[in-house]
């Protein structure tokens, strides 16, 4: 890059320079543009879906639930949770292997919404060379007027931003009624802020930064490549060596290599490095200097491909494997899990209950003769349809569990509270047995049952 | 090799403060994100001291779930911190070895 390609940008990081990637089209920023769109549509799009009167996809977090489309899930079912984590874990291994940082170049959030800035940095102050020239040129009003529309645009963006991050945990249409009268509660309102705060910073300021000091990924991927997993790469065999050279002159018999050294696969890189240098890790991917070197290619009538997609073992001439022990091993693993998770999911029980003693007393001798122990039945429906469940119990002869009948009604996705008597004939235990309750919803006939303690006075 | 692509590569760095600030604050940031989940989703805040003597720790369970993220960062963000400083701080070691900025650089 020439000295004049960077220079500070005077703000927050007042040492380091800027960098003006230039902008290049080419098929791989078509597939990366496109990728943008449509985690961007996803992003700003699904609070707004509405499933059955509800938001579709809500982690309502005020109410301890979380809603995905027909699936609630409660903080009991945490446990998926943590599966899915692993899950997504693993998917990246398995993808890293196999191609390489597509993650960093495609998918992340943080290269995204980079792309979306840059695209409003565009819009504004022009193109690369118009963006360094306004940065130097004096105060004028163009300049004011130019960089306040980038700054309008940026704020306005990244406060929509956090507005939908915080509609995916509290209902989006009230919450976009609360800000239209501006009576958001203080959290919704700081947790807009702070995630706009925070679109706002680390993509329009810190960009690459993230990726070169903040990101763990960049570090340890390299852990998972091996010869065959896909980078993107300068063939140095037919590139060197490097050098300008008049159009149509014989460079080959000058002992020149592909290489025009034209600079434009630096130039465009979003993170200042050069390719030719070999892999590195502040490469994220993004295959900006493949379509610029494929345009150069063009240009001067030489074969595309002097960057690109490729593995370790294809540039040294060798076979190219996508089976290998490595992706065999984190795709079984990815196959069993994904299906456990599945399999678990569709058949985890969709009614519970929870027994708790009453702390006031232990027991009752009735004047019946019968025993007495309360409980407090905590019923949970997670369900997407209203139950009314039969309560009954076992563990003692003669048994009886005696509550406000003869059924319960729980609505979907509620927990009812409801007290229960359990009654055994006296002299029948000595201190205490195990009894269990159990609800059965009629007539769906869905059952859990939960274990509790039955205490009797010892005679 | 072209001597205008050579000269540009150190030049880009942010400063040693800016990086510290980094890379204490966004790795305990995601692991305060992680705590903040696993802790609640076993414990619903506004149960915490929520007896009849003393009032619930927390208004809402926003609130609580803010204070516990918050709580959280401080706590790992100290954690990084003293391991930057210690980190920073090594002596150097027998020979052989190197000083932490020079592993630095030579493991790019």
């Amino acid at each position: 890059m020439n000295s004049h390609d960077v220079q500070s940008d005077g703000g927050l990081y007042e040492a380091r320079q800027k960098i003006y990637p230039r902008e290049i089209s080419g098929r791989f920023q078509r597939l990366r543009t496109i990728a943008a769109w449509v985690l961007l549509g996803i992003y700003y799009l699904l609070p707004w879906i509405q499933w059955n009167g509800r938001q579709a996809v809500l982690f309502d977090l005020p109410e301890r639930k979380f809603h995905i489309f027909g699936l609630t899930l409660w903080p009991q079912d945490f446990f998926f949770l943590t599966w899915l984590l692993v899950i997504a874990a693993l998917s990246l291994f398995f993808f890293t292997a196999l191609a390489g940082r597509l993650f960093c170049g495609y998918a992340c959030p943080q290269t995204v919404w980079t792309e979306a800035f840059l695209w409003m940095e565009r819009k504004t102050e022009g193109t690369r060379s118009q963006q360094m020239k306004l940065s130097k040129a004096p105060w004028s009003a163009e300049k004011l007027l130019r960089k306040g529309a980038k700054q309008f645009l940026w704020i306005t963006f990244a406060l929509w931003t956090g507005f939908t991050f915080v509609g995916y945990f509290t209902p989006i249409v009230e919450l976009a009624g609360k800000i239209a009268s501006f009576s958001t509660g203080t959290w919704e309102t700081f947790w807009v802020l702070f995630y706009g705060g925070a679109t706002y910073l680390n993509a329009g300021y810190m960009r690459e930064q993230v990726c070169k000091y903040m990101c763990p990924y960049a570090r340890f991927q390299s852990a998972m490549f091996d010869r065959d997993t896909l980078i993107i790469t300068y063939d140095e065999a037919r590139g060197e060596p490097r050098g300008a050279r008049k159009k149509g002159s014989d460079y080959k018999a000058k002992g020149l290599g592909d290489c025009v050294s034209c600079t434009m696969c630096v130039q465009v890189c979003p993170t200042g490095i050069d390719i030719r240098q070999g892999l590195q890790y502040e490469c994220i991917a993004c295959a900006a200097c493949i379509d610029a070197c494929d345009e150069v290619m063009d240009k001067v009538g030489y074969p595309r491909g002097l960057v690109r997609y490729d593995t370790q073992h294809g540039l040294d001439g060798e076979r190219r494997r996508i089976l290998r022990p490595r992706t065999i091993v984190y795709g079984t693993l990815l196959a069993l899990l994904i299906t456990g998770f599945a399999v678990t999911l569709t058949s985890r029980n969709l009614v519970g209950v929870d027994v708790i003693r009453d702390r006031n007393a232990l027991y009752r001798e009735r004047a019946d003769g019968l025993i007495e122990n309360v409980y407090n039945l905590k019923i949970v429906n997670k369900d997407d349809q209203a139950h009314e469940f039969r309560i009954s119990g076992e563990g003692i002869p003669g048994l009886i569990v005696d509550y406000l009948g003869p059924t319960v009604y729980v609505a979907s996705g509620q927990v009812q509270s409801i007290p229960v008597r359990v009654q055994v004939p006296g002299g029948s235990l000595q201190g205490g047995a195990d009894v269990v309750i159990r609800i059965e919803s009629v007539p769906a006939g869905l059952t859990a049952s939960s274990k509790a303690r039955f205490i009797a006075p010892v005679n | 090799m072209d001597p205008q692509t050579e000269d540009y590569t150190g030049q880009r760095r942010w400063p040693r403060l800016w990086q510290d600030v980094a890379i204490v604050t966004w790795p305990s940031f995601l692991v305060a994100a992680v705590a903040t989940m696993i802790c609640f989703a076993f414990i619903d805040p506004v149960l915490i001291g929520n007896d009849d003597y003393p009032p619930p720790a927390f208004a809402s369970r926003m609130t609580g779930y803010a204070v516990g993220f918050f709580f959280f960062w401080l706590i790992s963000a100290l954690s990084s911190l003293l391991t930057l400083y210690l980190a920073r701080t090594e002596k150097p070691g027998p020979p052989g070895t190197a000083l932490p900025d020079q592993r630095e650089r030579n493991s790019q």
